[in-house]
């Protein structure tokens, strides 16, 4: 079974929308701290949480405590994309009359605790779990907590309490965030070290000054650090907790308050603000413009792939980007599914395979045992009936649905039913069968045009770059619409991995401020561009978008 | 006259909690380090998976409860008063009273402690609960209770056993008296008259109803007849017969071991203000903290914030003369 990466991934910026739109509505609530747990929730709800939205209080359901109640937003939200009530509804949160109160309450069907006064989930989740254990149910419960809340005494009450009882049906998710409400954590009661001056940075990437995985430890707990913005490390995280019998289990999740909104990470200011009306749309558009970078390792050392994916994963990169050639469908044959499945323990980043090969449909199933997380093939070697039987393959089996076009193809009528489905398509930019060719200029204009084409068809998935992507075209291939991209020989082909990836992702990144800066001022001139400018207040952002303002005329 | 028998309430408690746990396998039984005191650890070695014993972590404790009893637990935590509603009175709120479900009015934890009021004695001021009614009185969802003798207690065990909902239950530390029968029936929400009379009505609430039985027995000789109620169930309060003894007896002296500041006696003018309102004197600690007094000193404790008979006598005398 694959990890449902793209599904959680599509949920998880539904959520996010709704929860700018819940809050915005408001006129206040918590997005910082529902931003930051985004991804752990899009976890929990979509891959590892047991329950029924049309039967709320289902005896066998697992359970979900939002013990850090405040960031009520984060989970009504998934609530909605969950299914629980209409999404429509979270325009009502904290209105009089609302079943969507300011912090989690058993008025609305399917919250577990009522949240709000901090330090209490963990003892309340302990209860639950013990319950569990005496009734002999085969039930989790899951229980996200807040770096800010650990100040309280009671946490450390639970804790102890957990380690005694041996409570290993709960999996406790910490929110890592290190900003509670006046502050930095680690200004107001540091969890790690006390911070001096204002700057985070060096702190929150420092792991050996890190001792909030300690204090768990030496209260008898198993503890699993992860990156909290990874679905993949996540969702393999809750895996190892769950399956650790004996002892309690803590993941300790570092994320970034705010994640997903520039203006709002790291920023203090946005632990219990909420975003001005006239600013949602364009954080809906800053929403909908994450991006990954995925190197393809055929570019690198194809004798020994297994430290091609070591580098991708010591470059961060989101995805690992696998062509797989069979020497019919193109020219070249590179590896099949045993590789992948070879390659597969090495890592958990998702693998993007790419299938270049004739005859998919009967392969397709091979390549989902062997771990893939999205699978790509080709509308050249596809029809209607084939490509049916391979997205209902990877649906059921929770692995991407990715459609592929060649630079002389155009998306093939019989595609246009499955577009609401389809989580990747790959527009190619070079003819396939090797690496190091040159980007063809005219696919610039064909995704434009595709991409109208798609959402006029409900498209929610992404457009992935794929072919003589380098530093100098990125940017314009972000500009077309595309937010996921290949990187061949202009990443693994460079000497350091990690570096050449981060300015990758600059250069995106300075693409979409660009975006959003066009796209204040289409809703409010200067006057909004200025606005929005002055949001960004942490580290060197207003420069850079300052810079953007002048180049495009708009200061 | 027969020799006045004495009960332990918390023994009592002890026993009715097995006996219920034998019949109800959903009861579980949770304690913070003072379950030898509580008597509720023969349940604990009767049934060692369904107890608890957290440690001195009251927070924990309750909150702990609250997650068992969301999960279709009857949870009945136990320590010294002193511990649970004034440290925990945030957990009690948020974690028990508040949560509701349609007609499920907070979830299903009974918060029973021992050591209420003054007549601690030895530990001091520090361990006199002297606040609790007041506190748990004004959270919505919970129920308030206090038991006039070991009787009392072995009968409520078993009534909010089987009452859903949120209770909070206050027992004495020492034995104390027996003032009802075997027989005796228990309501929530009623109280029951243990002397009828028509000049004045005592209101008593748990060890002082045996206090309201000897001022009345007293006065009865100078020819006053004294109505004494024990009114054990504090919230909800028995309106309906504290009306009826206001309107049969045009005063009504109440008595507690608490501050009588948002106390019981603050309960009853509440409702007698409202609905037929006669002079009413409240007896009990006017706004202050106890302090230590060994067993046989407990008396002179009493005396000195005058939670006696005698005061209950001449209150009772005063108040008379005001209708």
């Amino acid at each position: 079974m694959g990890l449902n990466y793209y599904k959680i991934k599509r949920n998880v910026l539904k959520a996010r929308k709704l929860v700018i739109q819940g809050t915005s509505a408001a006129g206040s609530g918590h997005p910082g701290g529902s931003f930051s747990m985004a991804e752990i929730l899009g976890c929990i709800f979509y891959k590892h949480l047991k329950y029924d939205p049309k039967n709320p209080t289902w005896e066998e359901r697992d359970k979900f405590i939002l013990s850090k109640g405040h960031a009520s937003p984060g989970l009504f939200s998934n609530m909605a994309v969950a299914g629980y009530f209409d999404t429509s509804q979270m325009k009502t949160l904290r209105q009089f009359g609302s079943k969507l109160q300011g912090h989690p309450d058993l008025k609305c069907p399917g919250v577990e605790f009522c949240g709000g006064s901090l330090g209490i989930g963990l003892s309340y989740s302990i209860g639950n779990a013990l319950a569990a254990k005496l009734d002999g149910k085969d039930q989790m419960i899951y229980t996200v907590m807040g770096d800010g809340e650990s100040d309280e005494g009671q946490v450390w009450e639970a804790a102890m309490a957990a380690a005694k009882y041996k409570v290993d049906n709960m999996t406790v998710i910490l929110d890592r965030n290190f900003i509670q409400q006046d502050s930095y954590t680690e200004k107001i009661m540091p969890l790690d070290e006390e911070l001096v001056g204002d700057d985070l940075t060096d702190m929150w990437k420092d792991a050996s000054r890190w001792k909030t995985g300690d204090k768990w430890r030496s209260f008898g707990w198993n503890v699993i650090d992860v990156d909290g913005h990874r679905i993949e490390q996540i969702s393999n995280a809750i895996n190892k907790a769950n399956q650790t019998k004996g002892i309690p289990s803590i993941i300790i999740a570092r994320t970034i308050k705010g994640k997903g909104v520039e203006h709002m990470e790291d920023n203090p200011q946005w632990h219990g603000k909420a975003p001005k009306p006239e600013f949602v749309p364009i954080i809906e558009q800053e929403l909908e413009s994450q991006f990954m970078i995925a190197p393809s390792i055929i570019a690198g050392d194809m004798s020994n792939l297994e430290k091609e994916v070591r580098r991708c994963e010591e470059g961060r990169a989101d995805y690992i980007h696998l062509d797989v050639m069979d020497g019919q469908f193109v020219p070249n044959t590179t590896f099949d599914h045993t590789k992948i499945k070879e390659l597969r323990p090495h890592t958990v980043i998702p693998f993007d395979t790419h299938l270049m090969i004739n005859d998919p449909v009967k392969h397709v199933g091979d390549y989902i045992d062997a771990g893939s997380d999205i699978i790509t093939v080709h509308a050249e070697v596809c029809d209607e009936s084939s490509f049916g039987e391979i997205s209902d393959m990877l649906e059921s089996n929770q692995v991407g649905i990715g459609l592929a076009i060649n630079p002389d193809t155009e998306l093939p009528e019989w595609s246009y039913k499955f577009i609401p489905l389809l989580d990747q398509i790959i527009i190619m930019s070079v003819v396939p069968g090797k690496s190091g060719q040159k980007y063809i200029l005219s696919t610039h204009e064909k995704t434009q045009r595709i991409i109208k084409q798609l959402h006029e068809n409900h498209f929610e998935g992404y457009i992935e770059a794929d072919g003589g992507v380098n530093l100098d075209n990125i940017g314009a291939c972000f500009e077309d619409g595309a937010r996921a991209f290949v990187g061949g020989s202009a990443i693994i082909g460079q000497s350091d991995v990690r570096l050449i990836i981060k300015e990758f992702r600059n250069q995106v990144l300075h693409s979409r401020r660009q975006l959003l800066i066009k796209k204040a001022h289409n809703l409010g001139g200067i006057e909004l561009v200025n606005q929005w400018i002055d949001l960004h207040v942490v580290g060197k952002k207003k420069d850079s978008l300052v810079q953007i303002a002048k180049e495009l005329g708009f200061q | 006259m027969s020799e006045q028998q004495f009960g332990d309430m918390r023994t009592e408690y002890g026993k009715s909690l097995i006996e219920i746990g034998e019949q109800d396998q959903n009861v579980v039984v949770l304690g913070a380090d003072t379950t030898d005191s509580l008597k509720t650890a023969g349940f604990g070695k009767k049934f060692p998976e369904r107890f608890f014993n957290v440690g001195i972590a009251e927070a924990n404790l309750v909150s702990i409860a609250a997650g068992l009893a969301y999960s279709g637990k009857t949870s009945f935590a136990s320590t010294y008063a002193i511990f649970l509603p004034g440290r925990c009175v945030d957990q009690i709120r948020n974690a028990i009273a508040y949560p509701s479900r349609e007609d499920k009015k907070g979830l299903n934890v009974k918060l029973v402690t021992s050591h209420g009021g003054i007549t601690v004695g030895a530990d001091g001021g520090s361990h006199q609960q002297l606040e609790d009614i007041a506190i748990m009185r004004a959270i919505p969802n919970m129920r308030v209770l206090i038991p006039a003798d070991s009787v009392s207690v072995s009968k409520l065990t078993w009534v909010i056993a089987q009452e859903y909902g949120p209770f909070y239950m206050r027992m004495a530390r020492s034995k104390t008296p027996i003032v009802h029968s075997e027989s005796q029936q228990f309501e929530i929400g009623k109280s029951i008259t243990l002397r009828d009379g028509s000049d004045c009505t005592i209101a008593a609430t748990g060890t002082t109803v045996k206090l309201a039985l000897d001022a009345a027995d007293s006065l009865k000789q100078e020819g006053i007849s004294c109505r004494v109620i024990d009114s054990f169930s504090i919230k909800p309060i028995d309106v309906e017969s504290l009306e009826k003894a206001a309107r049969d007896t045009g005063s009504i002296v109440t008595c507690e071991e608490h501050n009588i500041m948002g106390g019981f006696g603050s309960a009853v003018a509440e409702v007698i203000s409202e609905l037929y309102p006669v002079p009413i004197r409240r007896i009990g600690v006017r706004d202050k903290f106890g302090e230590s007094a060994r067993d046989n000193e407990i008396p002179q404790l009493l005396e000195k914030h005058g939670i006696t008979s005698i005061n209950i006598t001449n209150t009772v005398k005063e108040i008379r003369s005001k209708k």
